[in-house]
């Protein structure tokens, strides 16, 4: 309880610290939301110049970049601090967090506020209206209970690839660089269906980085495409439940990679 | 709980690759890289009592700080066992850090966008002490360091005399019964220090706090440590007292001559040695410890009698050359 009561009062402290900034502040909002032109533009096309794509029509691939962006933006929330832990081991941040009494991870996520996530879930936000409102689904309860738990697995599917970069930081501070890489990657193939990439590609996306898993599968499977993406349809329809199991195997990564940490000098 | 540190046969290990020199030697690196050990803390030995002020001393790069990552639980040793307040700290961090207050002087542990006394207020509530305690405990150490006039400012705003005061009083909050303060005044001003000196003094003396301390600053030992450990190339070298040292390693005197003419060639006299020379000023000191060495009546006759000198004055030798003539002498040894 006490750590709970820690984390809310350490983030409500940098949250009102970030907004004594003001200019500052209202920047990284829309820092948070011009970021995601990409998607914004690839939804515009989508709706004004297609009715579909890979064999969905354009109201069902819109699913695919909300899901995606609503688990992205909570991801930067919630856990997307540890994209920046190449950096706090390099200002020996990490060996101020290794003397406290309390787990570094939580430490690194109580660094600062990310106002640039207000920013993304603002449009991701809206985007999922949007798709939701266009969308010819019946909404039951059913339905929306599975994408609320695809949203959050796809929060914890990237979280547990950003734990898997931070982790090789700990070891080599220059991984740090595969982070950005693979944000590239996320944000670029994360708003089609991936039945429409070369099916070496697909795969790739699949079983080698499993972005699939964070929207594509759960978008496929609450539109009726689920017995259509190459993979069977339990491993698409348990997409939630793998992006729960990266994370914690991502975890006992992590706590094995602090274990091994060498610092800055090793 | 005591406030003791155990250290026994702590080594360090870290595995590099070789950097061969130019770009050939590069992309050689590149595809054939030569991998060496690197001990940076070797087969270290060493006890602090409760109570107790040690300085870890040596050269940058000796190994002081590895040492003091192992035993506040940043790194875990490659061989050899440590004990900090009846915790092994590599095995137990979390418990460990419950027991030590750590400060290092480059960085900060307080929050970079908080006004202070929130980082303190967070600090708190980690470490569980109670309010009243807190409170106590605050207004003791803004009365030694004086805080007060601006811990309500952001910690990015702050100065590092007055940043390092506040990472002092934060590293103390939790009431730990050992300090690790790795090189804590580094780039302060004279009064800083001096009011860092005598807080840290005050907490060894009354409050029974055990120090362990690295800096480069000898004045900052002489004031506040009792004894020293010497560490170089990742080995202890001299683990004695103060004044121990000064015996075993220190003239007794120096004197301090400045040439008549600036191309005299200048050598040791018997029972004589050149300390140092800048310039004009030559700095000699006993050529044997203890009371094999010459007085300084007889040296300052030798001096006088075999160079022509436009000045000199008799002093007493500083810490500094003390530990120079200590690194030297464990140079030669290794």
């Amino acid at each position: 309880m006490n750590a709970v009561r820690i984390a809310w009062r350490v983030t409500r402290l940098n949250f009102r610290a970030q907004l004594e900034y003001r200019t500052e502040f209202l920047m990284m909002i829309a820092v948070g939301a011009i970021w995601q032109v990409s998607v914004l533009v690839f939804a515009t096309v989508l709706l004004t110049r297609f009715t579909g794509m890979g064999g969905w029509n354009s109201s069902d691939v819109l699913l695919i970049p909300a899901t995606r962006m609503l688990a992205h933006g909570l991801f930067v929330l919630v856990l997307g601090r540890i994209h920046a832990l190449g950096r706090f081991i390099q200002e020996g941040v990490i060996d101020t967090y290794l003397v406290r009494p309390m787990p570094v991870h939580r430490q690194v996520q109580l660094q600062f506020f990310p106002t640039n996530a207000i920013g993304d879930l603002t449009v991701a936000a809206g985007l999922m209206v949007g798709a939701i409102a266009r969308s010819d689904l019946d909404w039951t309860a059913g339905r929306i209970t599975y994408l609320v738990a695809a949203v959050f697995g796809g929060m914890l599917l990237e979280a547990a690839l950003f734990t898997v970069v931070a982790c090789a930081s700990l070891r080599f501070p220059a991984a740090d660089y595969w982070g950005r890489w693979l944000e590239e990657l996320l944000g670029t193939f994360g708003s089609y269906p991936l039945n429409v990439l070369p099916r070496a590609v697909g795969g790739l996306l699949t079983f080698g980085l499993p972005l699939a898993f964070v929207a594509y599968f759960p978008a496929a499977v609450l539109t009726g495409h689920g017995h259509d993406t190459g993979v069977p349809y339990w491993l698409a329809a348990a997409s939630p439940l793998i992006g729960l199991l990266a994370y914690l195997a991502a975890r006992l990564l992590w706590k094995w990679s602090l274990n091994h940490y060498t610092g800055v000098n090793g | 709980m005591t406030g003791s540190i155990e250290v026994r046969g702590l080594s360090r290990t870290f595995h590099t690759t070789v950097r061969r020199p130019g770009f050939a030697g590069a992309l050689r690196s590149l595809v054939n890289p030569e991998r060496v050990a690197k001990h940076a803390v070797s087969d270290v030995t060493f006890d602090v009592a409760q109570g107790e002020l040690l300085a870890l001393l040596g050269p940058n790069g000796a190994g002081k700080s590895t040492t003091i990552k192992m035993l506040t639980g940043i790194l875990t040793p490659t061989s050899g066992t440590a004990r900090v307040a009846g915790v092994v700290p590599y095995e137990e961090r979390e418990r460990n850090a419950r027991n030590i207050g750590a400060v290092f002087g480059q960085r900060t542990q307080l929050w970079w966008d908080l006004p202070v006394r929130e980082s303190f207020a967070i600090l708190r509530d980690i470490y569980e002490v109670p309010k009243a305690e807190h409170a106590a405990r605050l207004k003791e150490f803004d009365e030694l360091l004086e805080l007060s006039s601006f811990w309500d400012t952001r910690v990015r705003h702050l100065s590092l005399g007055q940043r390092v005061r506040c990472d002092l009083a934060a590293a103390l909050l939790h009431d730990p019964p050992v300090v690790f303060l790795d090189e804590p005044t580094i780039g302060m001003d004279v009064v800083v220090k001096e009011q860092v000196r005598e807080f840290l003094r005050h907490q060894v003396a009354e409050r029974g706090r055990t120090v362990l301390l690295t800096t480069h600053d000898m004045t900052e030992v002489e004031r506040l440590a009792e004894r020293v450990v010497l560490i170089n190339h990742g080995r202890l070298v001299l683990d004695g007292a103060l004044d121990e040292i000064r015996r075993r390693f220190g003239s007794t005197w120096q004197l301090r001559a400045t040439l008549a003419d600036p191309h005299t060639e200048v050598a040791g006299l018997p029972g004589v040695v050149v300390v140092r020379r800048e310039g004009r000023q030559v700095v000699f000191g006993p050529e044997g410890p203890g009371a094999e060495a010459l007085s300084v009546h007889q040296a300052l006759k030798l001096v006088i009698e075999r160079y022509e000198l436009a000045g000199i004055a008799i002093d007493e030798a500083d810490l500094e050359d003390v530990m120079r003539a200590a690194y030297a002498q464990a140079e030669a040894a290794l």
